[in-house]
């Protein structure tokens, strides 16, 4: 009986995990269902349809007939909190942000679209993230007002850039003088930083765009490898850029090989020694700006508050995010987050069609086990 | 009798053979009913998350495949290595913590040692502790560079910094540590519940005590100490928290970081992910046959119809000595970890301290932990579905180990494998399970408590009926066969003889329950929802922030909240019945 009972159980069990159709053994993916709702685009018809000057009236006015709006978002909290607390405060929705890192708000939504129960309404996160929810066309086309305020590099299938994470070494001040500070990427490699470096093992955006600069700048693909063995052999590798920051601040290691430069700088207003700039307020380095973005589902049960949510990233919500010290992907008067930095493209070409072999490339290169380069 | 000689197998309650409404009305008898009730909540928890498992890493576009294991195990993923290095690991921590909290619990309930209430509440802290902020604690003390072990005591006596946490022997300390308490509940419950009659009678016959130890308590230890070890490895081999903040800087990959890795990288390899986990649930199974063969052909029924009252062992001499070394102890492993974290809880940014430092001091962090808009909600998730997953889970497996220790039911070892099995599910990978299976059944369980409750029952399923099942073990078939020729029937047998005698050990498991359930965190992450915070997500939004000094307060708050939790259940547990070693 209780065999008998246990049997039921399991066979049940089993019937609903068979319904799942085909496993990811081979290609190690879930497939994606292609979720669309006809309600959410004819809001979105409803209101683009509008001259420019009033869709955001229209929407607003949608958007508090809809009352709520629910954001997945990889902004840390302390942003995302005034971020939540002014866009309420401004239209009087209220928003309930799922705040996770980049990767959980991805297979998140890829998910709930899978199973025909999209939860969110708009998405704010990173650029591979916010790439591959575009290619999947989870995300609803966006052509309000917001659009005409960002350089065309920074609009994307399916979503807009509204901020950048710009990628520069963070160093402690107390331990670092200024006169030896890195002046350049290929300083990491030097052996007077021997032991005295942090890597972060996620950072393969970085790695490739470095790379990338580094070979498209006269480097061949002999030095290239010769170099990143060398910041390999000099570093430790210590998981999160914020936990990295504290233990900078805290002089565990004198010099990150790469932080966003917002996290240095908000640990600077804390009070830590760290520094991405120079004494007189410049970084010749390199620095890369990722763009990250936001956009809204097809699927969206508020569709009008996506809306809103979107257009409002793309013009008040840039303060909000200047006071925070993250850097907007607009002018906003006041942000002198780039102020004295060598600015560079991000290479989002080839990391948006690499399919993750940086990802894997970076992992070898930290593991001493990456082949020379073919 | 304390130690039986094994009787042939008889059920428990002879039934005649019955025909028609007599047989259905058996069918509806409490016992079936509620055994029925259990086993098949037990099958279903371990089972929905193990199947999706083996079909996403075992099934591919054309049937059957064994891709996910090459790209795993294949090629130069250092597969040979990484599996070394977790046993290294897992091997070790268990052991140190076997050691380490059997040691502790013996001083604690078979001797006379002094400050036995502090011993026991304070070895419970480690417990308390969030993963995460244990080992950020222990950076701050044992790290080469900064480590206030080395910074303040080492460096200035020796000229050296000796301790650094980021080596395999680091992470086994930080991570023995950590499970110590645990070993150390599972053999408080088993030394309470033994009866020293034997040991007694080994004294009076002129055995020395080192004797007794080695031929009497240990050998009637054996069955806790197999299991409790059992549970530590495997708790250790699916740990991340340890692996995934140490062992990094040195190139110390285990399943576990392995998994994370694959389940950050883009885009996310989901059958690799399932073929480390399925590799760590090999392992685990090899560890539980290994057990099960250790323990074959003995019986070590201890709790019998007799009445006992162990007597203390007298210290002696040594008293004030084995005093000092469990001050030490707790010195190391309770007091320097929270104070650093107390300290970092104060500062404004994690500094060594200086003048400066210790100027800057302020209880803003806790301010801003009061203020945290989730605060409220988060205590109260976590309150319920501690509560919860620690009540359901004790009730569920205190029948389904019955069931596999005190009957020949057929199947029964299966049942006790299916119940261990989650242990090996890594929780972001259980996560993953559920939040798919769920979004799919046609119940309105995604996105709500409910679904947490699920995923700590789960999780938490092999724990309970480890403790369950050792208090089980204990108990001599006696008593039960006396309640039933009394006219006792099988709920009242249940209710009334077996749940009380076993109450040590349940509450040491429901303790246990409500203790990591507040800290739970790697399935929490993929199934929470708005509105469904706990507090676990508090602290690892402050970690992932980088606001290290807030998540200290934090911290300092939970161990606070949860020390009262545990002194209340420990109350609560001394109104049924048991007796408080500390009285002694």
């Amino acid at each position: 009986m209780r065999t008998r009972m246990c049997g039921v159980a399991c066979v049940f069990s089993l019937l609903l995990v068979a319904g799942c159709g085909a496993g990811a053994a081979d290609s190690g993916q879930i497939r994606v269902a292609d979720v669309a709702s006809g309600a959410a685009q004819k809001v979105y018809d409803d209101i683009q349809s509008l001259p420019r000057a009033q869709q955001r009236a229209r929407a607003a006015e949608l958007a508090r007939q809809e009352g709520t709006l629910r954001v997945y978002t990889s902004l840390t909290d302390d942003v995302s909190n005034v971020v939540q607390k002014e866009f309420q405060r401004q239209f009087g929705v209220r928003i309930s942000m799922f705040r996770a890192n980049s990767e959980t708000i991805l297979q998140r939504v890829l998910q709930e679209s899978q199973a025909r129960k999209p939860a969110a309404d708009a998405v704010e996160s990173d650029f591979l993230e916010m790439t591959e929810l575009g290619e999947q066309h989870v995300l609803a086309d966006y052509t309000g007002p917001g659009l005409a305020r960002v350089a065309p590099s920074s609009r994307f299938e399916g979503w807009t850039a509204d901020r950048f994470n710009v990628f520069l070494p963070a160093w402690n001040t107390n331990l670092i003088k200024p006169a030896d500070a890195p002046r350049h990427w290929e300083d990491l490699a030097d052996p007077e930083y021997k032991g005295r470096l942090t890597l972060e093992p996620t950072d393969s955006d970085w790695y490739e765009n470095v790379t990338h600069y580094w070979l498209t700048h006269g480097r061949t693909h002999r030095q290239v490898d010769t170099t990143w063995r060398k910041i390999v052999d000099n570093a430790k590798v210590t998981k999160g850029h914020t936990t990295i920051m504290s233990l900078l601040g805290a002089g565990q290691t004198p010099l990150d090989s790469m932080n966003y430069t917002y996290i240095t700088q908000q640990a600077r207003a804390k009070g830590a020694p760290v520094a991405y700039r120079l004494p007189d307020g410049t970084n010749p380095i390199p620095a890369f700006p990722r763009p990250n973005g936001v956009g809204m589902l097809r699927g969206a049960r508020h569709p009008a508050a996506a809306w809103l949510f979107y257009d409002w990233m793309l013009d008040e919500g840039q303060k909000v995010l200047v006071a925070q010290h993250l850097t907007p992907s607009t002018k906003v008067p006041g942000d002198t987050s780039l102020k004295g930095l060598n600015l560079v493209p991000f290479d989002t070409k080839t990391l948006a069609a690499s399919s993750g072999s940086w990802d894997k490339r970076y992992d070898e290169q930290l593991r001493g086990v990456l082949g020379d380069h073919e | 009798m304390t130690v039986t000689t094994d009787l042939p197998a008889k059920p428990a309650a002879p039934v005649p053979a019955l025909e028609g409404p007599s047989r259905l009305r058996r069918l509806l008898s409490p016992r079936i009913l509620v055994v029925g009730a259990a086993v098949a909540v037990v099958g279903f928890l371990a089972v929905v998350p193990l199947g999706y498992l083996l079909h996403d890493t075992f099934v591919g576009d054309h049937g059957l495949s064994l891709n996910a294991f090459r790209r795993a195990y294949g090629g130069n993923t250092q597969a040979g290595r990484m599996m070394l290095d977790s046993l290294e690991f897992a091997v070790g921590a268990a052991a140190f913590a076997l050691v380490v909290g059997s040691v502790l619990a013996y001083l604690q309930v078979r001797t006379d040692l002094p400050f036995k209430g502090l011993l026991f509440a304070a070895s419970l802290v480690p417990l308390i502790v969030p993963g995460i902020l244990y080992a950020a604690a222990w950076i701050f003390l044992g790290d080469p560079s900064i480590g206030l072990v080395n910074t303040l005591v080492l460096h200035p006596l020796l000229g050296t910094s000796p301790v650094d946490v980021y080596t395999v022997w680091g992470m086994i300390w930080v991570q023995g540590l950590h499970l110590a308490p645990v070993a150390f509940l599972l053999m408080v419950a088993a030394f309470r519940g033994m009866d020293p009659s034997l040991e007694e009678s080994a004294a009076m016959s002129g055995a020395a005590r080192r004797t007794i130890l080695r031929r009497i308590t240990v050998p009637l230890m054996r069955p806790a100490l197999i299991s409790a070890a059992l549970l530590m490895f495997v708790q250790s081999l699916e740990s991340f928290e340890v692996p995934g903040l140490l062992g990094l800087q040195n190139n110390i990959y285990v399943f576990t970081s392995r998994i994370y890795f694959v389940l950050r990288s883009y885009p996310i390899d989901y059958g690799s992910a399932g073929a480390y986990a399925v590799g760590l649930l090999a392992i685990a199974v090899a560890g539980v046959l290994l057990s099960t063969w250790l323990q074959r052909g003995r019986s070590f029924q201890t709790v019998t119809g007799k009445a006992f009252r162990p007597q203390p062992v007298a210290l002696g001499r040594a008293r004030p000595w084995v005093g000092a070394a469990v001050l030490l102890y707790f010195l190391v492993t309770v007091v320097l970890p929270v104070a650093v974290l107390v300290y970092a809880s104060l500062l404004k940014t994690y500094s060594t301290p200086s003048a400066k430092a210790l100027r800057g001091m302020s209880l803003h962090n806790y301010a801003t932990v009061l203020h945290l808009p989730l605060a409220a909600t988060a205590l109260k998730n976590s309150l319920v579905l501690g509560v919860g997953a620690a009540t359901v889970v004790m009730a569920l497996t205190a029948v389904v180990s019955w069931v596999v220790v005190r009957t020949q039911a057929p199947g029964r070892r299966l049942l006790d494998l299916l119940a261990f099995t989650p242990i090996v599910i890594p929780g972001l990978v259980l996560g993953l399970a559920l939040a798919f299976v769920y979004l799919r059944v046609p119940l309105p369980i995604y996105g709500t408590l409910f679904i947490l409750l699920i995923s700590y029952c789960t999780r938490y399923l092999p724990y309970g009926m480890r403790y369950a099942s050792a208090a089980m073990t204990q108990m001599s078939k006696e008593l039960e066969e006396s309640a039933i020729v009394f006219g006792a029937s099988w709920w009242q047998t249940f209710r009334r003889v077996l749940v009380p005698l076993a109450s040590s050990g349940l509450i040491a498991g429901w303790i246990y329950i409500l203790v990591v359930s507040f800290r739970e965190l790697s399935s929490t992450i993929l199934l929470y929802s708005p509105g469904t915070e706990v507090l676990s997500v508090l602290i690892w939004e402050q970690f992932e922030n980088g606001q290290l000094t807030t998540l200290a307060a934090l911290g300092v708050c939970m161990v606070l909240i949860l020390v009262v939790l545990v002194l209340f259940a420990q109350r609560l547990g001394a109104r049924t019945g048991i007796e408080s070693d500390t009285a002694n």
